[in-house]
């Protein structure tokens, strides 16, 4: 009986689906009622992502190439970020003098989304990979510390007590048991970060860039691809979700016990 | 009879295999009758009580409240819940109208009627207060407030104290004896603790462990206020324990 | 109350010595064309209050772009709200809306601008639009998970006292929701500006995020920093505010702090 049930309502999802194609597909191949520039019929959109896999017209890329030259970016960026967002976060949440000093200055600087950085970097770093991967940085960092950070405050008192009568220092407090309890905070700073990233990244290439995803699309426009501009954003969001996928998989098999 | 449980059992289906919880439950409840219904933890008083007030399927049997079956939930019947369940975003007089409010009633009634149960529980001068400002004790007096309020025949309650420490437990078993006396009402009681059954109770129901069944009955008739310490109360408590399987 | 006094303090220890930092940074030789003198933002910012850049004083930027915000926004809150709730409560609604939620969702925002372009060509429309659609999946997320996490005992408590089933959406699922919507509405409206200071950066003829492009455009160091530091300033309010809102709305939680 629930079984029968579960199934209607996976029935009105897949209809719902096929309808919108339809639509999409009516209202463009059959009866053209939008220029092909604005919106493109979707079988046109899977004969262009076909295409796109080979072809380096007009942007100078094929697809796995804008791909790649995006993956290097936004994980440099990445890694970075969080490399640094980590021990920044721990040590304001944890040494009160960090706090003090710290906590104004990166409340004011989160405030100011990354994009708005985008002319400073490409004036100090130029706009190679360096500059791009800045502007990441600065959305990943941001994400991870704030997490990082209340995940920290939040360790149960009660432990950091427990701990203390046992006679571990500050240190070993920190290391053994407000770091492991935070570890889900530390985790969904990462995700959301991830997400600060991939946005990054798309719009550091949207401004300066020779490849990429979010080039791609931008040229795509120019030439009033839209096809050719879906296609991208459907490849940002499904390498999106795969690198949201790859970290979920690897949070899975650090917070094991919690 | 007012309120007959007639043979309820009550099975919990899981992947994990069948847990049959109640098995045989059979009583009757006179009208403004305080029955006290005493077990072990986890041998199903929460759920034999959710089955009375339609918010759980029986899995074979019926309940009958003044002849008429009961199916859902519904405002002939009250709940005193044993995590309290205040709605958080209310007042305490927002709390306590809820009822009467869901039904439509003007607001000038029922504000009048919500703020003499709030004077009767003891809770006046808080009516503007959110439940996070309230100790866990004037929260179940909310809790109290708000079932009288929306007018039951049956109030149904949960351990309604267990989450209170000692101190404020006695005091509130006090206050429903006098709340009761005040307020004539068919009361069902779920409790594990002895003291706070032979307390209120005009009778009292042990139930056995899972699968659970009535073990015994026991009509109190010791006059009120009732002393913890006289003797009588001392023989039946020790009595009651004695029957009583605690497992582990 | 000595709490708040000790923060501001040492707010203003820590940003005066952020600015000292940045005055002696600014005076070393190889930092010349990477970092003007704070005095000099700080002057360009007084003047530009008076005195139009482009073609408006900063205040007039600010509006434009905040009254970008707030259409965008507003939008993007109401439909939020009434789709999320809509998937959340009903089992046909999430049928139907969430294949397409899901879809969405992974696709930043900033990544439908050429597309927006395409469609609304260059005008305030396409801002509205890439605003909005930033916007609305934070929010939908927010009050999704928030009306999906209702405490199925307070629905019960509800029914007990009498609560018909149409009742009970307005009176415990949305209420309890409350909280969580709210951050959903923080965090979306600190999306919403960053959303809008890319957009008016790529496509813009006034807004804080023209202040910036222009800079760069006139190689004009001073004029990047200001516009920087100003979207900092507005988004710094807006936070405040919602904050603000949230302690008069949200009394009720101790979370809501
Ligand atoms: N919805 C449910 N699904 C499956 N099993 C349940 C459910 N509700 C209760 N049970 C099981 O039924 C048994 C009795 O639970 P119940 O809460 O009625 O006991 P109780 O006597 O009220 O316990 P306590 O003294 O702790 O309040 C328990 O073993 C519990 O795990
Ligand atoms: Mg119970």
């Amino acid at each position: 009986m629930k079984r029968l049930k579960i199934n209607k309502f996976r029935v009105i999802s897949a209809v719902t689906l096929c309808v919108f194609v339809l639509v999409w597909y009516l209202v463009t191949a059959v009866f053209g009622l939008f220029p092909k520039t604005m919106l493109p019929s979707p079988d046109s959109v899977f004969f262009s992502f076909i295409k796109k896999l080979t072809s380096t017209v007009p942007d100078g890329g094929t697809l796995f190439e804008h791909i790649f030259a995006s993956l290097v970016v936004a994980l440099t960026g990445y890694v970075i970020g969080v490399g640094v967002g980590l021990p920044v976060g721990i040590s304001m949440a944890w040494f009160r003098p960090v706090d003090h000093f710290v906590r104004p200055v990166f409340d004011f600087l989160r405030t100011i989304p990354g994009i708005a950085w985008i002319p400073i970097f490409t004036v100090w770093l130029g706009i190679g990979l360096s500059a791009k991967a800045a502007i990441i940085f600065v959305g990943v960092f941001v994400g991870t510390v704030v997490n990082v950070y209340s995940g920290i405050k939040q360790t149960n008192e009660v432990h950091i007590w427990v701990a203390q009568i046992f006679g571990a220092s500050k240190i070993e407090i920190l290391k053994r048991v407000a770091i492991p309890s935070a570890l889900p905070y530390i985790f969904t700073g990462l995700r959301v970060s991830l997400g600060m990233a991939w946005l990054g990244l798309i719009a550091a290439e949207l401004l300066a860039a020779q490849k990429g995803l979010g080039y791609m699309i931008q040229v795509a426009r120019n030439f009033g691809r839209s096809d050719l501009v879906i296609v991208g954003m459907i490849t940002i969001g499904i390498m999106g979700a795969l690198l949201t996928l790859a970290l979920e998989f690897v949070e899975r098999r650090v917070v094991k016990g919690i | 009879m007012f309120l007959k449980i007639d043979n309820i059992n009550k099975t919990f289906t899981s992947e994990a295999g069948n847990n049959e919880v109640l098995k045989n439950v059979h009583f009757d409840i006179k009208e403004n009758e305080f029955v006290v219904i005493f077990g072990p933890g986890q041998c199903g008083k929460s759920t034999l009580l959710n089955i009375i007030a339609g918010l759980e399927k029986e899995s074979s049997g019926n309940v009958y409240l003044e002849d008429k079956k009961v199916t859902k939930p519904g405002p002939d019947r009250a709940v005193v819940y044993q995590n309290i369940l205040l709605f958080p975003w209310l007042t305490v007089m927002g709390n306590v109208e809820f009822g009467p409010k869901s039904r439509g009633i003007k607001k000038s009634i029922r504000q009048k009627d919500a703020q003499e149960y709030i004077d009767l529980v003891g809770l006046n001068g808080f009516e503007k207060s959110f439940p996070v400002k309230l100790s866990g004790g004037m929260k179940q007096r909310v809790g109290i407030a708000r079932a009288y309020c929306s007018k039951p025949k049956v109030m149904l309650m949960d351990e309604p104290f267990g989450a209170l420490d000692a101190q404020t437990r006695y005091l509130m078993q006090e206050e429903v004896v006098r709340i009761s006396a005040h307020e004539k009402r068919t009361v069902l009681f779920v409790t594990n603790n002895i003291e706070e059954a032979i307390y209120l109770a005009d009778r009292i129901i042990v139930m056995t462990n899972c699968p659970s069944t009535i073990q015994k009955e026991y009509v109190i008739d010791l006059p009120r206020p009732r002393d913890y310490t006289s003797e009588e109360f001392l023989r039946l408590r020790q009595e009651i324990s004695s029957i009583v399987e605690f497992t582990r | 109350m000595s709490d708040r006094k000790e923060k501001t303090f040492w707010a203003v220890v820590s940003l005066s010595l952020l600015t000292i930092v940045w005055f002696f940074a600014s005076q070393m030789e190889s930092m010349k064309t990477l970092l003007p003198n704070p005095v000099d933002v700080f002057k360009f910012l007084v003047a530009g209050a008076i005195s139009p850049i482009g073609q408006h004083n900063i205040w007039g930027h600010i509006l434009w772009s905040l009254s970008r915000v707030f259409v965008g926004y507003t939008l993007a809150a109401v439909c939020g709200i009434v789709i999320g709730s809509a998937m959340a409560w009903t089992k046909v609604g999430e049928a139907i809306i969430k294949p397409f939620y899901l879809l969405l969702r992974p696709i930043p925002s900033i990544a439908w601008i050429p597309l927006a372009i395409l469609w609304f060509g260059i005008d305030e429309k396409s801002k509205y639009f890439i605003i909005f659609i930033g916007t609305l999946l934070i929010i939908m997320t927010n009050v999704y998970d928030g009306v999906r996490s209702v405490d199925k005992n307070l629905l019960g408590a509800a029914r007990m006292l009498g609560a018909k089933e149409n009742q009970l959406f307005f009176k415990v699922v949305l209420p309890s929701a409350v909280p969580q919507i709210f951050s959903g509405l923080q965090v979306g409206l600190g999306a919403a500006w960053a959303t809008m200071v890319a957009a008016e950066m790529i496509r813009s003829s006034e807004g804080a995020g023209w202040i910036i492009i222009m800079g760069q455009n006139s190689v004009n160091m001073v004029q990047i920093y200001a516009g920087i530091i100003l979207i900092g300033v507005v988004g710094l309010f807006l936070v405040t505010a919602m904050r603000f809102l949230e302690a008069k709305l949200c009394a009720w939680n101790i979370r809501g702090k």
